[in-house]
């Protein structure tokens, strides 16, 4: 429609002037075409555009004898074009008619060179432009190796030739000048460019005539013209940098700094990342991170463990391995720092990336646990306090380095070495009160520990992965190996007075001393093979075998005050894990349906030699052997409409852990004993889950429900058994084993939707898990049923794009009821309500708050908790270029932040608070070479 | 050394006239013999979804860069479309055929997407299964505003010129690539109106490539003959714009990426 408008309005506006010219309003445009031999030119592409921007009008094509014709369109001024194949186009202005046929008689256009259209052809997909007389080469489609000059470059043009001096001629001519972007370069020597300049500056090449330098010089045109050639050069290499600089100070004594700083261009990124504070911030954050990691922040095809393929698509893993993220855990005050830099080179087939990063932490805890153990027949508490002090420090190298050896084949190597320390001191008292059935705690023993750990560790882990296709589509073959090394050194010091408060001995003390010396060394060798044929073009199969041998060894002496060895808790032992895996499935995908079905049979080979300590003899020896098959099914199928469906079914088999197997004792706590079980057998599990999602694009909502089902044909479970030890007071020796039982559900629901299209979302998050956990109580069985209920409910409002609101409430709910001892059964409750607003209350002037109130609630233990916290801060964007942001905030206003958290399992129920940085005010400004948004931002997604 | 020079030149030539013959040979048989201008053209379609939310100007550029950095060379994939042709007719839809040699074989549903032009009538007909709903496109054909620009370049073995056009509708620059020889206005998705067959489309500098990679001269049976009565809402196409502009501009309100839910 509106092009036909816009016809009629210049219609309209040509009226006048046509009334007045006496022109007709419509005419017939026709010609004949002929070549320069004068044969006439059939089959040409003829085309009406308009003068002003060549927009397309009409066109035709010319008829057997070269004639084509126009008929019946408005009389105006147009742009006729003329292509044919072996011609170079021709453009004719048309000026408007006096009379309704408007003849042009015969135009003539010329053939294209064989060479020059060789130049198209052969070019392939190198756009060759042709202006007039001009033709432009895009240098870049011409292959030249590295360090070239212009000169190689122009060997590799067709149609121009360099002869062994260094002349250059094109279409039969010498070219005489060299332009660099319009410009003289050295002289007028062609030569000193071509030979000077290297090929990969220049963007295109343009070969033209000149007027002759007579005729410039004198202004008479003498005919004559001379071949010139220009060469434009590239835009600058992409390349750029990127950065920031944050520096704070706040009320009680409370500092921050952190900096990054990247440069990059086409080929390499180079990043440094460093920061310092003690505002608990231990690592750095996400997005900060993954600019920091660049190019290599996340990888495809870097899974060498192959099994059952679980779905399509492609998997990029994001490399967060030993990542110096923020990963505070809510407890006590740390004083944190932390550098590194990263190396990305990544062009064409080549991708190389190095990294090195520092990053140490001391944290200052002070803590409070109390815990109630319910027995068969009574009940005791536990009222802990904690005192820590705690430094751990690490260096990490990383390495990978992936190489396309041809579109085929690839190959993709990684390396990572770590080498860590840490100390820790703690001092921790407990009290212990026992109660009898229904009678009232009372104490009955304290305990204090002074314990100073260290421990020095230092860790490679490297793989390779080789993938070939095959020229059989979908055929493909991966290979992985890999090798991976654990070497740690470690001392414990242990002092521990137990204090009886009804005296059992003579003594009404016991004090206990020991020393221990630790060292583990652990070492892998793996490997994998995945093969995949297709049967059809609908009928996949796919193959893999695994194999892994682990040699373990593990030296923990101990020692007591005098000095002598404690033989019931020193070990040294050995293993070796050989495992072996080879398995198969069937898979059909089309039309959006994938199942796939499948087996596998896996054998687990455990060996291992105990002893007190190493050249002692023998104590006892390990050699156990599993075989087992584990089915696997795996259905997704995708609904019209944006619905997608997904069932899977696994046998999960997970080997037991090496300390679970050695029986010889592990304490660092008199009173609290682990121990291993060397008939533990693997746990087995049927694990089921479903997933339904629905997307609309078109009101954007969103629905998801999922739920999981794992039963256990095999459970590791942990038994307890609690004595009275003489001289020691109440003892739990934790032992796992093996039963027949035990299973957890789960099942989410999460939704948005919007309620006003772009201004009022609500979301809804729902989760409900129910586990059964069996374990023996000084030998008697107990079900723990634990049953989760998680409801959240948020609103996201946005009035205006200058106010952000968005507020919510959840719920949790845990109730945890025991088999042996219902009337301990416990609901736990919290509850949170949260209301943040980003208001932009003038240019460049930002307000953020955020209010939450947490409700902690356990009836049963009289628990009552209230955490209401209020943050907030004010930030202005400054300078030209919005680089500078200075930023007021203050935390936790209402003073009133600890850390809290409830937890019932098995036959206990906890709940620990610790303090941890509460109100504070902070003064920062950062510097943003990139500069800062200076609006709200709805997402920040990346 | 001039010598071998010359040699190679006249090498080239005679390559030259065969490659020439080859390319437009055919053509002239066709039409000598007054058979049809009919076949099938494979189209491979090659996304760059960095790219594409580097053309998002609403985003915030911090965004985009960041995208851009962390996945710039990891960003493509790329999928098959396929285009039957007659002299007066076009027919285009997705390719079952799979592009990506390492999606090992997983399959996802298609959207309906069939575009059906009519030069002779001067009608469209497009199935187009748009943000969850089916839409019966017919309307008179009105093509593309395209500028005709000055490059040629070879694609699929036929010698192309340039057109340009800007969608303001979809924030979109497009190049288009047209075949001199194959004089049918057809073209792959939507685009159309230009004197030869569009063989490539460049979108904003190449987040998305749509190039003929295969292109069989046959003569067609029953692949233009469409199905019969498919469930839609029928609309013109002023209509389908408004949806489309309706959800533009939402996503805009949103500051989320337009292309997810659309076809780019």
């Amino acid at each position: 429609m509106t092009i036909r408008f816009k016809y009629l309005l210049v219609i309209l506006f040509a009226i006048p002037n046509i009334l007045f010219a006496q022109n007709p309003a419509k005419v017939t445009i026709r010609c004949t075409l002929r070549d320069t031999a004068n044969a006439e030119v059939p089959f040409a592409t003829v085309m009406l555009l308009t003068p002003k921007d060549s927009t397309l009008i009409n066109f035709t094509t010319s008829d057997g004898k070269g004639n084509f014709s126009f008929n019946n369109i408005r009389n105006g001024t147009y742009l006729l074009k003329v292509t044919h194949i072996g011609f170079l186009p021709l453009q004719k202005m048309i000026v408007p008619s006096s009379i309704a046929v408007n003849d042009l008689g015969v135009l003539t256009i010329k053939p294209i060179s064989n060479v020059l259209m060789e130049v198209v052809v052969r070019a392939a997909k190198a756009p060759l432009r042709i202006r007039g007389d001009t033709v432009e080469y895009d240098a870049t489609t011409f292959k030249v190796p590295p360090g070239s000059t212009v000169e190689d470059l122009l060997r590799r043009l067709p149609g121009i030739e360099v002869d062994a001096e260094g002349n250059i001629r094109t279409q039969g001519k010498d070219v005489k000048r060299i332009f660099v972007d319009g410009k003289t370069f050295f002289g007028d020597d062609p030569k000193s460019v071509t030979k000077n300049l290297g090929a990969e500056t220049v963007s295109k090449v343009q070969v033209y005539d000149q007027k002759s330098e007579q005729t410039q010089l004198t202004g008479i045109d003498d005919g004559t013209k001379e071949k010139a050639m220009n060469l434009e050069l590239k835009d600058e290499f992409k390349k750029g940098s990127f950065g920031k600089l944050t520096a704070a100070v706040g009320t009680d004594d409370r500092w921050a700094g952190r900096g990054n700083y990247n440069r990059f261009n086409d080929k390499n990124q180079l990043s440094f990342i460093g920061y310092a504070n003690n505002i608990n911030q231990t690592g750095v954050n996400w997005e900060d991170y993954g600019e920091f990691k660049g190019q290599n922040a996340f990888n495809d095809y870097d899974n060498g463990d192959f099994g059952f393929s679980s779905g399509g698509g492609r998997y990029y893993y994001f490399n967060g391995e030993d990542s110096p993220l923020n990963q505070f855990d809510g407890r006590g005050f740390t004083k944190n720092f932390g550098a590194g830099s990263n190396y990305n080179y990544d062009h064409k087939k080549t991708k190389l990336n190095l990294s090195y990063f520092y990053n140490q932490s001391r944290l200052n805890l002070d803590q409070y646990s109390y815990k109630k153990t319910f027995l068969n027949d009574s009940s005791f508490v536990d009222n802990d306090t904690l005192s820590q002090e705690n430094f751990r420090g690490a260096h990490s190298v990383a390495t990978r380095f992936e190489k396309e050896l041809d579109s085929n084949n690839i190959i993709i190597a990684k390396a990572n070495f770590r080498v860590s320390g840490s100390n820790s001191t703690d001092i921790q008292q407990t009290l212990t009160s026992t109660s009898a059935l229904g009678s009232e705690m009372v104490p009955s023993n304290h305990l204090s520990m002074n314990n100073h750990t260290e421990l020095d560790s230092w860790r490679i882990t490297s793989a390779a992965i080789f993938r070939h296709r095959f020229k059989k589509k979908g055929r493909s073959l991966a290979l992985s190996g890999g090798y991976n090394i654990n070497r740690s050194n470690g001392s414990d010091s242990l002092l521990s007075v137990t204090e009886f408060f009804k005296a059992k001995t003579v003594t009404d003390q016991v004090r206990l001393l020991k020393r221990n010396a630790r060292s583990n060394d652990a070492s892998q060798v793996k490997s994998s093979i995945l093969y995949t044929e297709p049967l059809s073009k609908i009928w996949y199969w796919e193959s893999f075998y695994n194999f892994s041998l682990s040699n373990n060894g593990v030296n923990r002496q101990v020692k007591d005050s005098n000095d002598l060895r404690m033989p019931d808790y020193s070990v040294y032992y050995t293993d070796d894990v050989l495992y072996n895996r080879v398995g198969s499935s069937i898979r059909y995908s089309n039309k959006g349906l994938n199942v796939a079905v499948g087996a596998a049979l896996q054998q687990l080979q455990i060996k291992g030699d105990y002893s007190i300590d190493k050249g002692l003899p023998l104590l006892d020896s390990l050699d156990k052997k599993y075989n087992n098959w584990a089915p696997n099914l795996s259905a997704s199928y995708q609904l019209p409409h944006n619905m997608w469906v997904s069932l899977n079914y696994s046998y999960e088999i997970n080997q037991p852990s090496i300390t679970d197997l050695q029986s010889v004792p592990n304490s660092d706590n008199p009173l609290y004993l682990t121990k291993g079980n060397p008939n533990l057998k693997p746990e087995r599990s049927h694990s089921v889950n479903f997933n339904f999602n629905y997307w609309n694009p078109s009101s954007f909502a969103n629905v998801g429900i999922g739920s999981n089902f794992s039963i256990y044909d095999e459970n590791i479970v942990y038994d307890q058994t609690i004595e009275m030890v003489e001289n020691l007071g109440l003892r739990t020796t934790m032992m796992p084993s093996n039963v027949q039982d035990g299973s957890n559900f789960n099942t989410y629901l999460w939704c948005s939707f919007p309620i006003i299209k772009t201004k009022l979302t609500v979301e809804m998050n729902g989760n409900l898990g129910v586990t059964n956990s069996p374990a023996k109580v000084n030998d008697v069985l107990n079900e723990t049923k634990s049953r989760n209920y998680y409801l959240d409910f948020g609103v996201n409002l946005t009035p205006s794009p200058k106010l952000l609101v968005y507020v919510s409430q959840n719920v949790t709910l845990n109730n945890i009821d025991y088999s042996i001892k219902k009337e301990q059964n416990q609901k736990i409750r919290s509850y949170n309500t949260n209301a943040s607003v980003k208001w932009q209350f003038a240019k460049k002037f930002f307000l953020e708050t955020n209010f939450d109130y947490e409700i902690n609630r356990n009836d049963k233990l009289n628990f009552n908790r209230d955490m209401p916290i209020w943050n907030a801060s004010v930030r202005k964007i400054m300078g030209k270029k919005n680089r500078v942001e200075i930023r007021l905030a203050a935390f936790d206003l209402l003073n009133k932040r600890v850390y809290i958290s409830q937890y019932g399992s098995a036959n206990y129920i906890s709940h620990v608070n610790a303090p941890t940085l509460a109100r504070y005010y902070m003064l920062s400004a950062t510097y943003n070479l990139r500069g800062f948004e200076d609006k709200l931002k709805k997402n920040n997604f990346w | 050394m001039k010598s071998i020079f010359n040699r190679l030149v006249i090498s080239q030539l005679f390559r030259s006239i065969i490659v020439l013959f080859i390319l437009v040979g055919p053509f002239f048989i066709w039409k000598a013999n007054g058979q049809a201008t009919e076949g099938k053209i494979r189209y491979l379609m090659t996304h760059n979804w960095t790219k594409q939310m580097a053309a998002v100007e609403y985003l915030s550029k911090e965004q985009r860069d960041r995208v851009t950095y962390m996945w710039g060379n990891r960003a493509e994939w790329k999928e098959y479309s396929e285009m039957f042709f007659t002299p007066v007719r076009t027919r285009y839809q997705d390719s079952e055929e799979r592009a990506e040699p390492d999606d090992n074989g997983y399959s996802w549903r298609m959207d309906v997407y069939d575009i059906n032009r009519d030069f002779e009538k001067q009608t469209i007909y497009d199935r187009i299964q748009l943000l969850g709903k089916m839409y019966i496109i017919e309307d008179t054909l009105r093509p593309q505003q395209w500028k005709i620009l000055n490059d040629i370049k070879e694609v699929a073995g036929h010698i192309c010129m340039d057109a340009f056009w800007n969608d303001t509708l979809k924030q979109q620059k497009v190049t288009a690539w047209f075949a001199m020889d194959i004089p049918v206005s057809g073209g792959p998705e939507r685009f159309c109106g230009l004197p030869g067959m569009i063989l490539e489309v460049e979108i904003n500098d190449g987040a998305l490539l749509i190039t003929a990679d295969k292109i069989e001269m046959k003569t067609l049976t029953t692949e233009m003959v469409l199905p019969k009565k498919i469930k839609g809402k029928h609309i013109h196409e002023q209509d389908y714009f408004q949806v489309l502009k309706r959800h533009m501009d939402d996503r805009k309100k949103d500051e989320q990426p337009p292309f997810w839910g659309i076809r780019y």
